[in-house]
């Protein structure tokens, strides 16, 4: 088992770069999600480090080894590596057990230890009661299961999913997030895993790398991902958020529909524009004017949505900004109504760039 | 958990990449088999018997009646085909593919009878049924009418004759195209006419017919390129009509004494109109704005023709009589009557045709064994190649994949008859004498059918997610395993439907192996082609039946054979 390293790892094809100096470090024994939306070069980084294509420049490592530099790539059957496939790729001419088996054939482990240990890994899964079975007559669910049985069945240092979930409904979905995780930790691989959903690398991940246009935007945990972003797009991409622009005062503030509004985050330097991100649901909303609180603004409501478990309100300020505020659904507002908005100094994050 | 927690032996797998020598060695052997003969075809054409440069060969093919004349028939026939066959096959497509005909899936299966037919087996029964004395339809039109015996109702011997009967047998690529983009207009363009107020007929006026007119149109060129490059028909109807079109005449320079330099330039101009059509028509049906774009819908809303249904039939079945019907019921009754012009009868009934063809007639026996072998080793090495380029193209797995594919692709733009003069050309001189040989068969049959096993292998590989070998590669699998582990299991039904093809393409091919063979290497085709030069027209009816019941027999044996048919590959759902 081994870490796996990523330094200036750029593809092009053509003068369009895919990934773009991706520099990163992955822990033996992490779990990391590669986070971003389509297009931003994730599953190619994910197939650069699989072996199934070369880097144009930089390299990859696991552990000492050198296995990717510039137009060169070991083989992937070489790594030691295993991957789960958006479409699972299950093998539809051979049983669930022939699947799992075959890794460990290409081993030439002896008939009875191959036996033996895809039995082990089936009831890991859950799936030992289908081993005859083809993967045509097994359930989203179920196949998933099969594709993540073969993987971990040949004991790979390094485990690569890409997109594993996307092709199944949403409460098995969430119920196989766990599941990735629970096998994660029970056997302890370094893992990539590529996502789009945010909510499935907040659940499984130990560390998120939020990717856009083929460059890293931010790597850290979840939390630090979530409560610290520090560009626009990660606010946006992770959560969704407000972004209020202004024009910055002093170190602290900047004015914003008419006031200063103290803000976190990064230094707000004076005279220039400046970005700030303030949630949804952070965002409090008031049916008059608290005496002489700081951070406060006037506004109007252009329109609510009743969700069930929350309002969702669409507000505008005095300089025709709209801003969302997610709020609790006791109390409705009517449109047109005037109201005041708390945004918490602590909550209003000023963005770098 | 123990189990699965002991350390695996860290040995990987063994085994070599072979991509690249393998690449290199397939662009060796596609060069030999299509840049070799088309090379040699136009070093030919332009140099004199000495070798040196000359432009001789097209100068008397520009100005001597003898080349003009067949190439202006030639340009009349083909477009008269091509015509033809849109007028024919246009309504028939409409007809099965859009509305409430009954039958349509006899209709579509006796078209299909007729896209396998051999035109030069059509030609001979279209003899049998037409020819001016001894035609059963002209024999049937005296003694219904009375008329002299010098007067007849048709004459398949002609310019027109030859349109009727190549047509016949060309009108299926028509239709084919023109029923699939029927089959794929989603009924929702035509619903929207429809609740805007347009009446069934306009509908089909204004939105089915249009969308349905560039593959019409590249139809129509298709069914020009047929008529342009086949030779058994203009060979047994035209000839004895007194008229040549290229392909006779390019056959004919191979006659005593030969001239190859004329015929590889008479085969050029063929060549070059070959190319034209196929990229015009490759353009037609790709073009974007006639593309229908938009998700799925639902099935085709078929038209209601009310009364009409039965007389649409009744055209449908009087166009398959004349293509099906008439020529196999000709052919049946020839094969097994002492005289082919007097009814059927009890007296007249006869196994004479079946003995002389099976055991007095020398040829056939060393034919049957030829046309045999050559088929089974075609089909088999033909779909081996096609296997490896299309997987290499489809996975990109090597630099110049996309060379490879357009070297498998090109033979389907080089006629027969051109293929063969290359052939010719290429290999009766050192280093390579394979003339005289099986072997300069099998290489035209290989090259001949390479297109379409690999255009049918292409297909059947973009079935296989790439995923499923990358799954096998990245749990130790070299490319080569992973091939032989996953792709070739998978890929079992469409190798066996892209073996069939070459197997049949290869029993019906006559107009590469009439310029190639000789006395110990001649297929039945040729036989079939010799025995029609001195008129024995019960024989060659025995042969062709004999031949489509081989035919039929290895199809069918070959979807049979245990552990080769056996299996469907089922996909797992999503």
């Amino acid at each position: 088992m081994a870490s796996v390293e990523l330094a200036g790892l750029t593809k092009r094809y053509g003068a369009l770069a895919v990934v773009d100096r991706v520099g990163l470090r992955i822990e033996h024994g992490q779990l990391v999600c590669l986070l971003g939306p389509s297009g931003c070069g994730k599953t190619t980084t994910l197939r650069l480090i699989a072996g199934f294509i070369e880097p144009s420049e930089g390299e990859v490592r696991v552990g000492d080894r050198l296995v990717s530099s510039a137009g060169w790539a070991m083989e992937p059957q070489k790594r030691n590596m295993s991957m789960i496939f958006q479409s699972y790729a299950l093998w539809p001419h051979m049983t669930v057990a022939g699947n799992v088996a075959y890794g460990l054939e290409l081993r030439r482990l002896d008939r009875e230890t191959i036996r033996r240990k895809v039995q082990a890994m089936l009831a890991t899964t859950r799936m030992d009661a289908y081993a005859d079975r083809y993967p045509a007559d097994l359930s989203g669910g179920q196949q998933q299961r099969v594709a993540l049985a073969r993987a971990l069945v040949v004991e790979p240092e390094t485990l690569l999913l890409d997109e594993p979930l996307s092709n199944l409904d949403t409460n098995l979905r969430e119920e196989m997030r766990f599941e990735v995780r629970r096998l994660h930790d029970e056997y302890r691989y370094t893992t990539v895993y590529v996502t789009h959903d945010q909510a499935e690398a907040m659940t499984t991940a130990d560390q998120i790398v939020v990717m856009n246009a083929g460059r890293i935007e931010q790597a850290g945990p979840p939390e630090e991902i979530y409560y610290r972003p520090r560009s626009e797009f990660v606010a946006q991409f992770i959560g969704g958020t407000n972004i209020l622009r202004g024009k910055g005062l002093d170190g602290r503030h900047l004015s914003f529909a008419g006031r200063a509004l103290r803000c976190s985050g990064a230094d707000v330097p004076a005279g220039g524009t400046i970005a700030v991100s303030i949630r949804h649901h952070d965002i409090r909303l008031l049916a008059a004017p608290p005496p002489g609180a700081e951070n406060v603004l006037e506004a109007r409501i252009a329109r609510q949505v009743f969700l069930g478990s929350v309002r969702d309100y669409l507000v505008e300020v005095a300089d025709g900004t709209q801003l969302r505020v997610v709020a609790p659904a006791e109390h409705s507002i009517e449109s047109g109504s005037p109201v005041w908005l708390h945004l918490p100094p602590e909550r209003c994050r000023a963005l770098a760039g | 958990m123990t189990t699965i927690a002991a350390p695996l032996p860290r040995g990987r797998p063994r085994g070599i990449d072979l991509s690249r020598p393998v690449m290199l060695g397939l662009a060796a052997v596609l060069c030999v088999l299509i840049v070799l003969p088309v090379s040699q075809l136009a070093w030919h054409a332009v140099v004199d018997r000495d070798g040196a440069p000359t432009l001789e060969n097209f100068r008397r093919l520009w100005s001597d009646p003898a080349f003009v004349e067949p190439m202006l028939t030639t340009l009349t026939l083909a477009t008269s085909v091509s015509v033809a066959c849109c007028v024919v096959a246009a309504p028939i497509g409409w007809l099965v593919a859009r509305t409430d005909l009954p039958f349509t899936g006899v209709v579509r299966a006796l078209v299909m009878a007729s896209f396998v037919t051999p035109p030069f087996l059509g030609a001979v029964a279209w003899e049998i049924l037409a020819a001016p004395n001894s035609g059963l339809l002209n024999q049937w039109y005296r003694s219904l009418t009375g008329a002299g015996t010098d007067e007849y109702l048709v004459n398949v011997y002609s310019m027109g004759g030859l349109i009727f009967v190549i047509a016949c047998y060309t009108f299926p690529y028509v239709f084919v195209l023109v029923s699939n983009a029927l089959d794929r207009i989603p009924s929702d363009l035509e619903d929207a006419s429809a609740i805007l107020g347009g009446r069934t007929w306009r509908t089909a006026a204004r939105i089915t017919i249009p969308l349905a007119l560039p593959a019409l149109l590249a139809g129509g060129l298709v069914a020009f390129l047929q008529a342009m490059i086949l030779f058994g028909s203009p060979a047994i109807l035209a000839l004895p009509a007194g008229f040549h079109t290229m392909t006779t005449k390019i056959w004919s320079l191979f006659q005593y004494p030969p001239k190859p330099g004329l015929a590889a330039a008479a085969a050029l101009p063929l060549l070059l109109i070959t190319i034209v059509l196929l990229r015009g028509q490759q353009w037609l049906m790709g073009r974007r704005g006639y593309t229908v774009v938009g998700g799925r819908s639902g099935r085709p809303r078929p038209t209601a023709l009310g009364l009409l249904r039965w007389p649409a039939l009744g055209l449908c079945l009087a166009v398959l009589a004349c293509s099906v019907f008439l020529p196999y019921g000709a052919l049946v009754k020839t094969a097994f009557s002492r005289v082919p012009s007097q009814p059927v009868s009890f007296d007249n009934l006869t196994l004479q045709h079946v003995r002389f063809v099976l055991f007095e007639f020398s040829g056939t026996r060393l034919a049957l064994q030829n046309t045999f072998l050559l088929g089974v080793l075609s089909a088999t090495l033909g779909t081996g190649l096609a296997l490896v380029v299309a997987y290499l193209s489809g996975r990109r797995a090597v630099p110049g994949h996309r060379t490879l594919a357009f070297l498998a692709t090109a033979p389907v733009s080089i006629p027969g008859i051109v293929l063969g003069v290359g052939l010719f050309l290429s290999y009766t001189r050192p280093p390579f004498v394979l003339y005289g040989t099986l072997w300069i068969l099998l290489i035209a049959y290989i090259t001949i059918e390479l297109p379409a096993a690999y255009q049918q292998l292409q297909s059947a590989l973009k079935a296989v997610h790439p995923e499923l070998e990358e799954a096998s590669r990245i749990l130790g699998a070299t490319r080569l395993q992973a091939l032989g582990h996953v792709t070739a299991p998978l890929l079992r039904s469409g190798v066996i439907a892209a073996w069939c093809f070459v197997f049949i393409g290869t029993m019906r091919e006559l107009s590469a192996a009439i310029m190639l063979f000789t006395a110990d290497t001649k297929v039945i085709s040729v036989v079939i082609f010799d025995l029609n030069e001195s008129g024995d027209l019960g024989a060659i009816s025995v042969l062709g039946i004999a031949m489509l019941l081989i035919t039929f027999a290895v199809v069918l044996l070959v979807n049979r054979i245990p552990g080769l048919g056996g299996w469907r590959p089922a996909r797992p759902g999503g």
